[in-house]
């Protein structure tokens, strides 16, 4: 699993980079424009350390956000279950709401709240748990009939018991989301800080754009590429733990 | 102990024919009655309308002393975080547990008790899930397709406890079978299509029990009687 990815992202990011620099010696580019392999080279051996201590900062928001975003969505999709017009309401105020890009709301909490922890923290949660909201309320609202259909009719249903069905019958479902939503948890952050921030690798990338100094650019992405990577494959660890866990083998 | 049903009129949501244009039935009380008709003539509409799952209807279903009516199915599962004993001990009501045992032998589940219901076969899950509800407590179950799974020689079996057991309990039986349904049950409703009049026409089967002849004579009249209805 660790080695998949982490080729796919060295395939990915050593492709753009080779297309890169066909642009800059098929067109004659200087070094100012497209640096050049030994640039690159010098700048991550310089930079390295500070990056790296910048993506980790990162991906702690990130994963900090992750976990926000996944109990928030855990809380309003269970309420969002509900057949009553509280469930109703916040079913349809959820796809409302996600259709409007929080990147735009982003100034806003940045006023509101500055450019500390708080502000990254809120924006990378916010990016990540629209997806997983409509993805937790889809699957909280669905009745498992089969199962269900005892505890009702001899009138032990508890909405806890509801809930633990749900997710126990939409376990895979629900792993593939938390998964999926990493990526758009680190983006988040990336984002948040690329705005407005003082910390971070997106806030790194800003200040080597102010300096049009895309050999740091590069360096930052590669280190952004492999720490998701990491986080990805830890994520879907975890899920295969608690899979195999409540794996069970057919009978007949 | 007495249900019956005056006058139902019921037309799903959206669907252009009846299901029902004017079913009157009526069940004596207790015993192994069954509910017998072709596929789609509306047997489990019925069974729901009677526990109160489907509302909408017009005419009257009124049940003396049928308080607690339960109705299972035979595709109902049991969460798979759980063992058939873990399950059983949490939802037993504590006023039958001594029941449990005697029925666990009965129905031969010993050997399945520390499984998990998905690593079982159709009609062990059959077993298992008609086991829970027999459990609980109850004045009619209904019964729909429950044992469909469910070998004949323990579908008797089964069937033969289950009256011996729970004799003053009220059960119906839905069933394709004509030979269990005209062997084992005492009043057997065939329901008919909505556009037979009556739509439902209630026979006597031979209601077999442990211990008793069967007169196959009177059998196989049974049978006719219940082909020639539907």
């Amino acid at each position: 699993m660790l080695h998949r990815r982490i080729y796919q992202f060295f395939i990915i990011y050593f492709l753009g980079l080779a297309a890169l620099m066909v642009i800059k010696y098929g067109l004659s580019l200087s070094d100012y424009v497209i640096p050049s392999p030994a640039e690159i080279w010098q700048t991550a051996r310089r930079f390295f350390p500070i990056y790296f201590v910048a993506v980790i900062n990162t991906l702690s928001v990130a994963i900090l956000g992750h976990i926000l975003s996944i109990c928030l969505a855990t809380i309003v999709g269970i309420i969002g279950r509900l057949t009553i017009w509280v469930g109703s309401f916040i079913r349809v105020a959820a796809y409302n709401i996600q259709a409007y890009p929080i990147v735009a709301v982003a100034p806003i909490i940045f006023i509101l709240l500055g450019d500390g922890l708080s502000s990254r923290l809120l924006i990378a949660a916010m990016i990540c748990y629209f997806p997983l909201l409509l993805s937790f309320i889809g699957i909280f609202s669905e009745p498992v009939y089969e199962i269900e259909h005892f505890f009702e009719s001899t009138l032990k249903m508890t909405w806890w018991l509801q809930v633990k069905i749900r997710a126990f019958e939409n376990i895979n479902k629900l792993i593939t989301v938390i998964v999926g939503s990493a990526t758009l948890a680190m983006v988040g952050t990336i984002v948040a800080e690329f705005i407005a921030a003082d910390a971070g690798i997106g806030y790194s990338i800003r200040i080597a754009l102010f300096q049009s100094d895309l050999a740091k650019i590069l360096v930052a992405l590669f280190l952004i590429g492999v720490c998701t990577s990491l986080y990805l494959v830890w994520l879907e660890w975890i899920g295969h733990l608690i899979q195999k866990r409540w794996e069970i083998p057919e009978g007949g | 102990m007495q249900l019956e049903c005056k006058n139902l009129k019921y037309q799903y949501p959206g669907a252009n024919l009846h299901v029902f244009k004017a079913l009157s039935l009526q069940l004596p009380g207790p015993g192994f009655h069954a509910l017998f008709g072709p596929s789609g003539v509306g047997k489990t509409t019925l069974a729901k309308m009677i526990c109160g799952k489907i509302n909408g209807y017009t005419g009257e279903i009124t049940s003396n002393d049928m308080n607690r009516i339960l109705y299972t199915y035979n595709l109902e599962r049991i969460p798979g975080w759980s063992s058939v004993r873990e399950h059983f001990e949490l939802n037993t009501p504590v006023a039958n547990r001594h029941i449990v045992s005697e029925l666990i032998h009965s129905f031969g589940l010993q050997t399945l008790m520390e499984s998990r219901f998905a690593q079982l076969s159709l009609g062990q899950q059959n077993r298992t899930n008609l086991t829970r509800y027999l459990l609980q407590d109850f004045d009619l179950l209904i019964m729909d397709e429950s044992l469909a799974n469910v070998d004949e020689v323990t579908k008797e079996k089964i069937i033969l406890k289950i009256k011996d057991m729970f004799s003053e309990r009220c059960f119906l039986y839905i069933s394709h079978n004509v030979v269990e349904v005209a062997k084992f049950c005492d009043q057997i409703v065939v329901l008919r299509s909505h556009h037979q009049v009556p739509q439902a026409v209630i026979l006597t089967g031979n209601n077999h029990k442990n211990g008793q002849p069967l007169d196959k004579h009177a059998l196989e009249h049974t049978m006719l009687e219940i082909v020639h209805a539907s």
